[in-house]
């Protein structure tokens, strides 16, 4: 193949992309949706459920304050802190609870896979940057709210190309 | 003229001022971040043309080796696959078939062909970002938008069987953390053929291109002999004719199972280097595709694992075929929950040992196309 007709097809590879739809996603008008709500893990089975690892989800009528998931975290991040909360829970007789610390957590999930109460679930939230770092820390009461997140837009490809809607 | 004063003074490497003729100059590249961590190369250059190379990595070392002493099996797992996050299931494998070994569980069927899979996605997934930065190495913008957002593909596969978009930590000892969601079959088959027929179009912008083979075509050549003695792996040693894959010379998991084909080119040079990869992809493609065909439909994925895993007082040495060449991890257990000693012995660093031979001689403008064609990559080579 000649020099000419070499850079021709290539130029001729590029031109054809002008038809090819955007595949970009617009990321804060439009959001991936993620299959499940989050990751979660079953201590019965032993085995996790697919979902993404975003922020966590606390669930505060069944942590018992057993710290195991602080312990799984030491190694890895120490981002988990136990804390003291105010309301009483007949399962968690010391009132602590996990605070987990954003500007550490590195988002492997090893603290929801040492819960054996079903109390620590990883949630679909990712939008969690702040101002400052103090803004980072979320206490009990902030991770027991469920994140609401419109995240809807899918991976389509068709005869035109691959594109986001 | 006053006669001019060298300092005695002893100075790092690199930095001392020598008594050498006016024609050879010193000149320091990096330590820049090439897209991909830190890393220097003091070159020696006549004119344009480089007679000495001294690469000098070590300015991302971050003692994961060490770091690992200290941490019981299942905590090594996120920290250790931080060295490549691009391939960060490939770059565990090792670890996890060693510590499987040392604790001395079997791993289910189906976790197995689990593993095969997103081992596979994640060697693209590295392949891309290497080749999106290979093209703007060599001023082609195309070839880092074209891999950059076909790597999205991927990205959202993974996105789907692991919760994370780059660093994974989905291998554990005993099989993978979660079963791969409903109905991924179709989903990875149609998102990989897509992939495919993606990947064959850079042939024409890119490979076939006149204007690439003109720059790497002849340059950094590595002979066969060489290769071997210099003990390069991965696609170094396949451009340069050795047929030499672990996939298939040490199977490992479910890869005696399936039809696994290398790559082998015989020129050597930076054009055959950047091509293997490319060609790789393809047959990542068709070993995903014959995965998910005998992939058990359903079982267990996982053994359980007691909570803090003891392994026996022994020594196991695992690897594995990484997206740049064979990874290795050495583990020495002595009856603890944490690893006596942990060595990840990793291809980015052997194949940095050929850089020098195959810069000597070249143009100071080609340094890129060889260094980059290496398939080095700079974190995993400090550890």
């Amino acid at each position: 193949m000649g020099t000419a007709t070499g850079i021709i097809k290539a130029l001729n590879s590029g031109i054809k992309h002008l038809a090819v739809k955007r595949f970009t996603l617009r990321y804060p008008e439009q959001k991936l949706k993620f299959v499940g709500d989050g990751y979660q893990f079953d201590p019965a089975s032993g085995v996790a459920i697919a979902g993404l690892k975003g922020r966590h989800m606390l669930f505060h009528d069944h942590c018992t304050g057993c710290q195991l998931c602080s312990i799984a975290c030491e190694g890895v991040a120490e981002a988990i802190a136990m804390v003291k909360v105010p309301d009483k829970w007949g399962q968690n007789a010391k009132s602590i609870m996990p605070q987990i610390d954003y500007g550490k957590c590195v988002f492997c999930g090893l603290c929801v896979d040492a819960c054996p109460f079903y109390a620590l679930y990883m949630s679909n939230d990712y939008e969690l940057s702040s101002f400052t770092k103090e803004g980072l820390i979320y206490t009990p009461a902030q991770l027991q709210v469920k994140p609401q997140v419109q995240q809807d837009s899918e991976l389509i490809i068709d005869k035109r190309g691959a594109r986001h809607g | 003229m006053a006669e001019q004063v060298i300092p005695t003074k002893k100075m790092p490497p690199g930095l001392q001022v020598e008594n050498v003729d006016d024609r050879i100059m010193t000149l320091n590249v990096g330590p820049q971040h090439p897209g991909s961590g830190h890393m220097r190369i003091i070159v020696k250059i006549d004119g344009d043309y480089i007679v000495d190379a001294d690469p000098d990595p070590g300015y991302v070392h971050r003692g994961e080796e060490k770091m690992a002493e200290s941490r019981n099996y299942i905590t090594n797992i996120p920290h250790l696959e931080r060295p490549v996050i691009h391939d960060s299931c490939n770059i565990l494998y090792p670890y996890v078939l060693g510590v499987e070994d040392l604790v001395g569980i079997e791993v289910p069927e189906r976790a197995k062909y689990v593993r095969v899979i997103a081992a596979e996605l994640n060697r693209c997934i590295y392949i891309q970002y290497w080749l999106a930065i290979y093209g703007i190495f060599l001023g082609h913008s195309t070839m880092f938008m074209w891999p950059a957002g076909d790597r999205e593909l991927l990205i959202d596969l993974m996105e789907k069987i692991t919760g994370a978009r780059v660093t994974h930590a989905y291998f554990i000892p005993g099989g993978v953390r979660n079963d791969v969601p409903a109905n991924f079959e179709d989903v990875c088959l149609r998102q990989v053929n897509y992939f495919e027929k993606r990947i064959k179009e850079y042939a024409d912008i890119f490979y076939d291109n006149p204007i690439l083979k003109a720059r790497t075509e002849d340059t950094g050549v590595l002979s066969r002999e060489d290769a071997i003695r210099l003990g390069t792996t991965g696609s170094v040693l396949r451009a340069s004719g050795v047929d030499y894959d672990l996939r298939i010379k040490e199977p490992y998991d479910v890869y005696d199972e399936l039809d696994v084909h290398t790559n082998v080119l015989k020129s050597g040079d930076s054009y055959a280097r950047s091509k293997i990869p490319w060609l790789d992809m393809l047959e990542s493609c068709n070993i995903i595709r014959q995965a998910l065909e005998k992939m058990p439909k359903s079982g267990s994925i996982r053994t359980k694992l007691k909570p803090n895993p003891k392994g026996r007082e022994d020594e196991v040495y695992r690897r594995v075929e990484s997206g740049r060449g064979s990874a290795g991890c050495h583990i020495i257990s002595r009856g603890k929950p944490e690893p006596y000693r942990l060595k990840l012995s990793v291809s980015s660093f052997r194949n940095l040992i050929a850089l020098p031979y195959l810069l000597k001689g070249e143009k100071l403008g080609n340094m890129p196309a060889v260094y980059w064609s290496l398939n080095y990559w700079p974190v995993e080579a400090d550890r």
